[in-house]
């Protein structure tokens, strides 16, 4: 018994630490002083990597655009429970946050902004026969709005939320004051205190859509932040769908060796209140810049048999963190949630997603997937909560990784809380694997190349989520991205794993 | 048999005895500086293992107290006593006993079970080992097993080399706390190449109201060696509440075999805050077979790091938590080495209100190629004012990994029910029937006594008439 034992030493002083702080958060604080006085200097994981929110930048945003009392406070009571939000409010996750990479110290973002597009406005038939409405925003204002006249005729409203607090002053303040469909997230009431634009679609009762609305934002101003909220609500038995697009805002930025272009800053919301027996149907492809740090909320209050599909793709940024909160309210509620990250470079998405169910005999069923490259990196967190109402609760989460490079890194930490047993399914399922050499051998046996047949799988991978994008062109835009993003990296990541 | 009839009423008397024993030598109630040097006063220990609690203990103090896990709120450090030393010596042989504590140990059925079973005895009763027997054949096959303290002054070389090496008192809070006060416990060694017949097993108990157990467990397997080693505790129940914090340290150097079975069952007064991990070097195996069924709140999450290419980690943790209880329990497999493998299988019942969370960590650390790992997490809630949790976290950083991970929750299926009571089971018979089928991949790794054991528990949580 000679052999390893001083190695074991000093690798053991070396791992404990590191490994201990998943189940520890404490230690995170206790690491070794040599490193903390290195450190010193520079942001810790959770540390926050922007300046702008204070409380005078609310009452200037409310002041220039003379809102009313009650919004100016709320945004100011947004301000205070930001203050006081950790970054990571469920301890279950704090050893997983990583704010690093996002440097948006000089970031602002615009205090004037137009609510009134430059170009086309109101109810135009030059709306594409394929959506019955689309509205464009940029950090600095509103570039379309459009609607269609027969979804205008039935009642829709798309608007903003200056245009609605003209018209529609009492309804807007009931969907707003008091955030109900914003809880206690640090990035939440940022929104809620600092959106510069706010979007109101409105789906009456009974109405069905059967065109897609299109909100499409851009954003990549160098040191600009865009805020945003979103709001979607849809009365008894009303169906929509609704495709959202975050795209570069101008060309590619290039700059001079050794220069790096400054980034820009997303922060935007989704909140969804579903009626009744409705239907909602949302897609999304996230397609920023790669400069762009991108915090996303989603929330959607679910009522008696209303049904709500997520499919959502995360592409592009440099830092993506994300979270979907599902509130199964009413009794047969049902959610289906798919996502996929296909992540290169050294982006990290860090994605939780929560599936509270509430209501008797409701239904969760959420599914992710990433295929990772080079250094990317992806933190899939999921939490099921079923509260003792939740009778004949049916819910599954399933967390699904694919490692294309010895440099990612993927964490999944599927959770279950569950304080009622008569359910028809609690469970949840993960797995990270590579990519299976079987299926490459029979493809390369049929004659495809090793890196098509490579593609094939990949990207196979990630179909399940591009078939269910409600639009056939959207599908293809979404083909046809994944499809770029293999072909920008495979020559680079080729080098990396030779090099490792 | 009606539904509404409660189908769990807990019955532990049977383990729930304490004897009126003279404390011979104890601290005061409270740590200080000068409470952990005057247990190793009184311990007569080398500087190097006073300088150890010392460090401990400095640590212990700036370590904030965990807050992700269960309810620590109510646990009051001041109000431990945190050694007692119950009589003079180690006891030889069993006649040496004292009465008293040999009694105890009747009731535990520990002659019984030597009798038949046992290898080797480190009963520890309170903070000190007083009966050890280790049977002739070890002895001449080198084995050592014996008192940590003992090994301390026997095996000094060996006991430092290993000691608080996998597991640093700067590791958590209650690994620091044991560090510095460490007290009784198993060492066992065994040289190389050698194959252990039977298990060796210590029976631990808590006796003496607000006692504090803080036994520390070193376990070292020399190359090629192989060896089972069996806990199981049982404890009095007492008002106030009691404090369990354990650090148990297992080196299986390469190509050794080690299983560690326990079976803890400490009364529903017990904070269970335990420490256990493993390094396995190459081409060896570690099999940590955990149950909980007993304490108030237990912290586990026993660890095997794979340090050695080709080794392989098996953990089977099961839970039952009562009325009162949160077993907050789970497993660590970190993978640092290529090729290796590991499988952790939980189980849990949640039943009266009791709490069973599965917290675990799976971990590949880059450079651990061609790594095979799974998970499977199951719980049954028995009704539906209990609760249970799931918290896996998994960590790959590698591109081969071969990783998957399952987990469900759910309720005891009335169709089983229906026909088991089709057959002329009672209700309470059909559903303990179910639970230890649910419990089987634990209970079909434990030697045949204890198993019986463990159903006979497992029945007794379940209702008390049947036991």
């Amino acid at each position: 018994m000679t052999t390893p034992t001083s190695s074991a030493t000093e690798e053991a002083a070396s791992v404990d630490p590191a490994t201990a702080s998943t189940l520890d958060g404490a230690s995170i604080a206790a690491a070794p002083t040599t490193l903390a006085a290195e450190r010193a200097t520079r942001r810790g994981p959770a540390d926050l990597p922007f300046a702008f929110p204070d409380g005078s930048l609310a009452e200037t945003l409310a002041a220039e655009r003379s809102e009313p009392d009650w919004l100016a406070a709320d945004r100011l009571a947004a301000w205070k429970a930001y203050e006081s939000l950790p970054v990571e409010s469920n301890r279950l996750y704090t050893p997983y946050v990583d704010l690093r990479a996002a440097e948006l110290s000089t970031v602002r973002p615009y205090v004037q902004t137009s609510s009134t597009p430059g170009g086309s406005t109101g109810t135009g038939t030059d709306v594409a026969a394929t959506t019955a409405g689309r509205i464009e925003l940029r950090e600095d204002g509103v570039v379309t709005l459009e609607l269609a006249p027969d979804a205008a005729a039935a009642g829709v409203t798309l608007e903003t939320f200056a245009t609605a607090l003209a018209r529609d002053p009492e309804g807007l303040r009931a969907d707003l004051e008091g955030a109900p469909t914003l809880p206690a997230d640090k990035f939440a009431q940022l929104a809620r205190g600092f959106w510069s634009q706010g979007v109101r679609l409105v789906v009456p009762d009974g109405v069905h859509l059967d065109r897609p609305i299109l909100v499409r934002w851009a954003v990549g101003n160098p040191d600009r932040a865009l805020v945003s909220r979103t709001l979607v609500r849809l009365g008894e038995g009303a169906q929509a769908s609704l495709v959202e697009e975050l795209v570069a805002s101008g060309p590619q930025i290039v700059c001079a060796a050794g220069e790096t272009v400054p980034q820009s800053c997303f922060v935007g919301t989704l909140e969804v209140v579903l009626g009744p027996s409705a239907s909602l149907a949302v897609a999304s492809i996230q397609d920023l810049p790669a400069q762009v740090v991108a915090f996303q909320y989603r929330h959607a209050t679910i009522g008696a048999a209303a049904t709500l599909h997520w499919a959502l793709a995360q592409l592009g940024g440099r830092l993506v963190r994300s979270r979907v909160d599902n509130r199964l309210e009413g009794d047969r509620a049902s959610v289906e949630q798919v996502e996929i990250v296909f992540g290169s470079g050294e982006q990290l998405f860090d994605l939780t997603s929560y599936t509270h169910h509430i209501g008797r005999d409701t239904t969760g069923n959420l599914l992710s997937k990433g295929a990772l490259k080079d250094a990317a990196r992806s933190y899939m967190k999921g939490l099921i909560t079923i509260d003792r109402t939740a009778v004949g609760t049916d819910s599954f989460l399933g967390e699904f990784g694919m490692n294309l490079s010895r440099q990612t890194r993927a964490v999944a930490i599927p959770s279950l809380e569950i304080d009622q047993p008569d359910c028809r399914r609690a469970a949840h399922s993960s797995s990270v694997g590579p990519i299976d050499e079987s299926q490459l051998f029979y493809l390369e046996s049929r004659g495809i190349p090793a890196d098509e047949a490579r593609k094939f799988i990949v990207l196979g991978f990630l179909e399940p989520v591009v078939a269910r994008m409600p639009l056939a062109e959207t599908q293809d835009r979404l083909r046809e991205l994944l499809e770029d993003k293999w072909a920008a990296g495979s020559a680079g990541s080729a080098v990396a794993s030779g090099a490792a | 048999m009606t539904a509404t009839r409660p189908i769990v009423d807990n019955d532990r008397s049977q383990f729930d005895f304490k004897d009126d024993i003279v404390y011979l030598q104890q601290t005061k109630r409270g740590l200080t500086r000068d409470t952990v040097e005057e247990i190793s006063a009184i311990k007569n220990e080398p500087d190097w293992m006073l300088q150890f609690r010392l460090r401990a203990y400095d640590h212990f103090l700036t370590r904030p107290m965990p807050q992700w896990g269960g309810d620590l709120d109510h646990l009051d450090f001041d109000k431990i006593i945190y050694y007692r030393k119950p009589s003079e010596r180690e006891e030889k042989s069993w006649d040496d006993v004292p009465e008293k504590i040999k009694a105890t140990f009747e009731k535990l059925g520990i002659p019984e079970a030597e009798r038949k079973f046992l290898a080797g005895v480190g009963a520890q009763y309170d903070s000190e080992v007083v009966y050890h027997s280790v049977r002739k054949e070890l002895t001449e096959i080198g084995v050592v097993f014996m008192g940590t303290d003992q090994a301390l002054r026997e095996y000094p070389e060996i006991f430092r080399r290993y000691f608080g090496t996998v597991v640093p008192p700067e590791d958590n809070k209650f690994a620091a706390l044991n560090a510095a006060v460490w007290s009784g416990g198993s060492f066992v060694y065994v040289p190389k190449g050698v194959e252990v017949p039977l298990p060796l097993q210590a029976y631990f108990r808590i006796n003496g109201e607000n006692t504090g157990q803080f036994e520390r467990t070193l376990i070292v397997v020399d190359e090629g060696a192989k060896v089972h080693y069996i806990e199981g505790c049982t404890a009095p129940i007492y008002a106030t509440d009691s404090l369990h914090v354990a650090v148990v340290e297992v080196v299986a150097l390469p190509g050794s075999k080690v299983r560690y079975t326990t079976i803890q069952n400490w009364s529903n007064d017990v904070y269970n805050l335990v420490t256990k991990r493993a390094h396995a070097y190459a081409n060896s195996t570690v099999e940590w077979i955990d149950a909980n069924t007993g304490s108030r709140l237990t912290m586990k999450y026993p660890a095997i790091y794979l340090r050695g290419e080709g080794a392989t980690a098996d953990i089977i943790s099961v839970a039952v938590a009562g009325a009162g209880q949160h077993q907050d329990t789970g497993a660590k497999a970190v993978h640092l080495a290529p090729n290796t493998r590991s499988r952790i299988v939980s189980k849990s019942v949640s039943k009266d209100g009791g709490r069973a969370t599965y917290r675990g960590q799976l971990k590949v650390a880059p450079g651990a190629t061609n790594v095979v790992a799974s998970v499977r997490c199951d719980a049954l809630m028995l009704d539906d004012i209990s609760r249970s949790d799931t918290y896996p976290y998994i960590d790959i950083q590698e591109d081969d990994t071969s990783m998957t991970h399952e987990a469900t929750v759910g309720k005891v299926s009335t169709d089983q029910i229906f026909y088991l009571m089709s057959r002329g089971l009672t209700e309470n018979e059909a559903t303990n029937l179910i639970v230890q089928g649910f419990l089987e991949v634990f209970t079909k790794e434990l030697p045949m006594e204890y198993a019986i054991e463990f159903n006979r528990l497992v029945k007794l949580e379940m209702e008390g008439s049947l036991g």
